[in-house]
């Protein structure tokens, strides 16, 4: 009942982000800002720490920031637990979702969805349309829902739910690792246009990917190319396709100079 | 010289006895009851209390005589605490044969304690059938009308030995016989209620019997004994839950009536260090009680004269003359420095000095801010929780004037929510309201405060938070709730109704370095004030003296030692307790102060539970037999389940065993029959002091018979479970198709879990499959659920509760939310 009634203006802020695995540094001062509606790619080569960024922004325990902030609304990201940065508006789809035995899809999703609303504030009816339309949209059959949570799904299915989830949650802003890795051309469609129509003027979406196909369908409205551990080089659409065109050797010199 | 000599004279009285005023817990008032211990005679007297026909008798004293004979399992977990002479074998809250139909007419306490339960609201809303059994007596039997007319017989077994002897006898020990193991010559020999079914060929029961089983009284031995008969074609599903009403769940933080205590729980010692209960005991005790009162009216206490209480005699101490009234002089240097003492009760003095240590558990939690403990003070004092449209929200109520504590509250809320409360002034009522929506305030002080004025109490992790941090809390409490008074110098009070609450301030007061004595005004009635109903409950008064002690308390390192200020006798009969603690230091406290572990001769509080169960499912039959055992974690569950399946028959059991101490269970079917099914599913939940021995066993001795079991268990907080199974596959048993699949899983990894699976397969062309997977939860699990918003320990229950779904999606609604209450119970003390 706090909600205010205009759309916000709403900001992630990422500035000298270092962050190391297993005592190894892999992010070496990422800066990075995130607007609500943009839609924001990151690209770049395997190892560069694209998913490394995802984890250590979610909170993955194995992720150790080491230096750096990371602001959502100028709130510090880093000093809370996981599940209050998800709560705070923070999403991860997953590269490899988990599998959870004996939990329905569709329990799941309605659990999530509570943990951001009251008996008050949420609307099932409204809840269960968008549910249904997003199935759709992802070209998703409802028995899905019925399943256990991912267990035996196939590729492209753990994928769509990935997108399915960040439909139901609404979150302020949604960091997509790798939605399209593995899936074949009807799959990348399907998630792309998804991410697309889902891109709403008060959130907005980061987009972790290694190819430029998927760009086909989201249409990024800046693109980052990640190359050891920092943003190597930003600019518009047109570096998408300069860097299918090159391939990512093109960005090196660039990092090497920077 | 025997163990126990059974006074028949007593055995024998039918007269009503009351055994009321004997007991300080539940109420146990049994029409019929033979004293505690086991012989012949004990046989003999049950079967004479039923009026049982000859041949029952001669069966049990043959079951008797083989229970003596027959050692003790050398396998499985250890059964040497069980002393078979400590319990009483007989207890009936009714007379034999007064079983009743009508749920009016039950006794008021046995029917508060189904209803706990959940009956008959169950009966009314889905069971065909409902029984309850009470310790020994069957109290309450009924069976919906349609069910009588179809054929369909659901009563106790005592009414049907009389009632339906032929089918008893062709069946009664047949599908377990007395000399099948140990338990199941104890159960023969001393069986009394359990349920009898039979359904006629071709009938289908449909909707569920269902039957409750409850060990009240401590010691008591259950033995019932159900026989199910689903005859050629019949079709039923009976359902038995066993279980403690959920009042005997413990929580570590709770001042406990110390007969509730149980092994596993954390009390403190001497020293003010929490330590683990290894082993609870009782006895029965015939003689004075000593009454020891000390300057704090509210910490008086009750013990056996022999209790050994830690003490500083006052005559060691005292330079001139001694006892309370008059003021002696005290050697000081010598208080600091004498080692207190452990002194039997009956040999305290008025003006001797009782330890009272300083809870020295100090575990800090960031997430407790100041401006948390500033708004669980003020809850403590002037808060409530509430839904407001449906909407989470807590509210706090000032006096008009209190602006400053507005302010301070105000700001803190604020400060934890982001939100800014509102302020409602109700000039008519002097007051100001003071409120928030916020579901995660709501949650925080329900969690770690409680809710309603009575039930006011805060959590382990306030009580435990450094004695800085307290200090918040309790000038904000102080604030809302407190006064001054000034006699004799500053005295500063607070009042509650929570008696919780009134010994934990008085603990985290102690920990500011002030004694405070409690005071407790008992109940009276109703009086009018201003044209107001105004009930006076019992009120605790909590008082201490912020610049210097009570006179006559001394603080010494860290305890203060408190005078006795009178000393009382009172004659008693009954059960006493005591138990020992974890650590050389076996002491513990009784109302804040330190006692010995009393050195007495002791009886474990044990029960126990030894059923047997047979069913037979003739040709074409299907029955279905559903367990949710939660026994109170005291309860030594050693239970004999076997079905016989004959040609095209399925058995199916679903066996969910969450509670007891140690549980002993491996449901069975002998498959008998062609194309003979069995279908096992079987779930172990075990936590702290528990051991849960389950598994399953198909016999199938026809060709073409099939079965299915699946085992799955949950091992934390150093509970254990195994997995004990067999499978058989009998010469000319050809075409078998048999599957085992056990999972465990071990969230913690303090618990434990084995498998021990036995094959003795003799057809080669058997198809077997077995599988047995140990898991924990992965981090990864945790992570991925808690990136959606869950906690930490929202996430595990969820995972859990998925492990255990292929059981929990086979019980009834009422039974599925109880195994999630239960597990959201145990994760609670688990995680966080």
């Amino acid at each position: 009942m706090t909600e205010p009634s205009a759309p916000k203006q709403h900001s992630l802020v990422v500035e000298d982000f270092h962050a190391e695995v297993a005592g190894k540094e892999i992010l070496r001062g990422v800066n990075l800002t995130l607007k609500s509606g943009e839609l924001t790619a990151l690209m770049g080569p395997n190892g560069s720490g694209k998913s490394t960024l995802a984890y250590a922004l979610m909170g993955h325990p194995k992720y150790k920031v080491t230096r750096g902030r990371a602001l959502l609304d100028g709130q510090d990201l880093l000093a809370l637990s996981v599940d209050k940065r998800a709560r705070a508006g923070l999403f991860l789809g997953f590269q490899y979702p988990q599998e959870i035995s004996g939990l329905s899809l569709s329990k799941f999703l309605w659990t999530s969805y509570m943990q951001s609303h009251t008996a008050e504030t949420a609307d099932t009816a409204a809840y269960d349309r968008e549910l249904q339309t997003h199935l759709g949209f992802l070209g998703m059959d409802s028995a899905l829902l019925k399943r256990s949570l991912n267990e035996g799904f196939s590729g492209g299915e753990k994928k769509r739910v990935e997108v399915l989830q960040m439909a139901t949650l609404h979150p302020i802003f949604a960091i997509l690792d790798e939605p399209d890795s593995g899936l074949d051309i009807d799959a990348v469609r399907a998630v792309g246009e998804t991410v697309a129509k889902l891109h709403r003027p008060d959130a907005g979406i980061l987009l972790i990917t290694h190819y430029q196909r998927i760009l086909k369908y989201v249409k990024p409205d800046r693109v980052h190319v990640m190359v050891d551990g920092v943003i190597a080089r930003s600019g518009g659409r047109e570096l998408a396709e300069e860097l299918e065109a090159k391939g990512y050797d093109f960005v090196r010199p660039a990092q090497a100079t920077a | 010289m025997e163990l126990f000599e059974v006074d028949m004279a007593q055995a024998g009285e039918i007269t009503p006895l009351d055994y009321t005023r004997y007991d300080f817990k539940n109420p146990e008032t049994y029409r019929l009851r033979i004293p505690k211990g086991l012989s012949r005679d004990v046989v003999t007297q049950i079967s004479k209390f039923k009026d049982e026909p000859t041949w029952m008798l001669e069966y049990r004293l043959r079951a008797y005589d083989h229970f003596v004979e027959r050692p003790m399992p050398d396998w499985g977990p250890d059964l040497g605490d069980i002393d078979f002479d400590s319990y009483t074998y007989y207890a009936n809250p009714l007379l034999e044969g007064e079983t009743k139909r009508k749920w009016e007419d039950l006794p008021d306490d046995i029917k508060n304690t189904f209803e706990k339960l959940g009956i008959p609201k169950a009966e009314r809303e889905y069971f065909g059938g409902v029984g309850a059994q009470y310790d020994s007596g069957t109290v309450y039997h009924k069976i919906r009308e349609d069910l009588v007319k179809k054929g369909v017989v659901f009563c106790d077994t005592d009414t049907a030995v009389k009632e339906h002897p032929d089918i008893v006898r062709k069946y009664f020990g047949k599908i377990v016989p007395y000399n099948d193991n140990k338990f199941s010559a104890l159960n023969s020999a001393v069986w009394s209620g359990g349920s009898f079914v039979y359904v006629p060929p071709g009938v289908d029961a449909g909707i569920p019997l269902q039957a409750y089983f409850r060990i009240n009284a401590k010691n008591v031995g259950q033995f019932e004994r159900t026989l199910i008969i689903a005859d050629q074609g019949a079709k039923v599903h009976y359902i038995e839950g066993c279980g403690p009403a959920g009042e005997e769940i413990l929580v570590g933080d709770r001042v406990t009536p110390i007969e509730q205590i149980a092994v596993g729980q954390r009390v403190l010692n001497s020293d003010g260090v929490e330590t683990t209960v290894e082993k609870t005991m009782v006895r029965r005790y015939d003689g004075d009680l000593v009454g020891v009162h000390p300057a704090s009216p509210g910490n008086a206490f009750q013990l056996t004269p022999e209790h050994p209480v830690l003490c500083i005699p006052r005559r060691k101490v005292s330079k001139g003359q001694y006892g309370f009234q008059s003021y002696d002089i005290l050697d000081h240097e010598r208080i600091q420095t004498i080692t207190p003492e452990f002194v039997p009760a009956g040999e305290l003095h008025p003006g001797d000095f009782l330890v009272y240590p300083i809870n020295k558990t100090t575990r800090d939690d960031s997430s407790f801010t100041d401006a948390t403990m500033v708004v669980l003070g003020y809850y403590l004092a002037e808060g409530c929780v509430q839904l407001i449209n449906e909407c989470k929200a807590v509210t706090f109520t000032f006096h008009i004037d209190e602006t400053e504590y507005v302010e301070e509250l105000s700001k803190a809320i604020t400060e934890l929510t982001g939100k800014v409360p509102w302020k409602n002034p109700q000039p008519e009522r002097h007051a100001v309201t003071v409120g928030v929506y916020s579901e995660a305030l709501y949650e925080r002080c329900l969690e770690h405060a409680g809710k309603y004025a009575e039930a006011k109490a805060l959590s382990k992790a306030v009580m435990d938070l450094p004695p800085a941090k307290q200090r918040s809390l309790l000038r904000c409490y102080y604030n809302g709730d407190g006064n001054v008074s000034q006699m004799h110098g500053t005295v500063l009070r607070v009042m509650t109704v929570s008696r919780q609450l009134a010994f934990q301030v008085q603990e985290l007061q102690a920990r500011q370095g002030f004694f405070a004595t409690i005071r407790i005004r008992e109940p009276f009635e109703e009086t009018m004030k201003d044209g107001r109903r105004i009930s006076h409950r019992r009120m605790y008064t909590i008082y201490h003296r912020p610049n210097r002690h009570v006179r006559t308390v001394i603080r010494r390192g860290d305890s203060f030692l408190v005078p006795i200020r009178e000393m009382s006798w009172t004659p008693y009969h009954g059960d006493v307790y005591n138990f020992h603690v974890a650590g050389e230091n076996n002491t513990y406290l009784v109302k804040g102060f330190s006692v010995h572990n009393c050195t007495a001769p002791i009886y474990s509080t044990d029960s126990l539970h030894a059923a047997v169960v047979e069913v037979v499912a003739e040709p074409h039959a299907k029955v279905r037999y559903t367990t949710v055992q939660n026994w109170s974690k005291n309860v030594y569950n050693l239970v004999t389940k076997r079905a016989v399946a004959y040609e095209d028959a399925l058995v199916e059991w679903v066996d969910g065993n969450m509670g007891s101490k140690v549980t002993m269970k491996y449901p069975s079917v002998y498959l008998r029959g062609r194309r003979a099914r069995a279908d096992i599913l079987s779930v172990a939940f075990a936590s702290q002091g528990q051991i849960i021995d389950s598994g399953a066993k198909a016999v199938h001795s026809a060709p073409d018979t099939s079965s299915k079991i699946i085992s799955k268990s949950i091992a934390i907080r150093g509970g254990q479970t195994s997995y004990r199974g067999l499978l058989h596959v009998a010469p000319g048993a050809t075409g078998v198709k048999a599957a085992v699949r056990c999972d465990a899983l071990l969230p913690d990894e303090s618990g434990r879990s084995d498998t021990y699976p036995y094959n003795e397969i003799h057809e080669e062309d058997a198809t077997i499959t077995h599988e047995a997977v140990v898991g924990k939860i992965g981090e990864e699990q945790i992570f991925y659920l808690m990136s959606r918003g869950l906690s930490e320990s929202d996430a595990i229950h969820l995972i859990l509760m998925g492990f255990l779904a292929e059981f929990s999606k086979e019980l009834p609604v009422d039974y599925a939310l109880e195994l999630n209450r239960l597990i959201q119970l145990e994760m609670a003390g688990a995680v966080g």
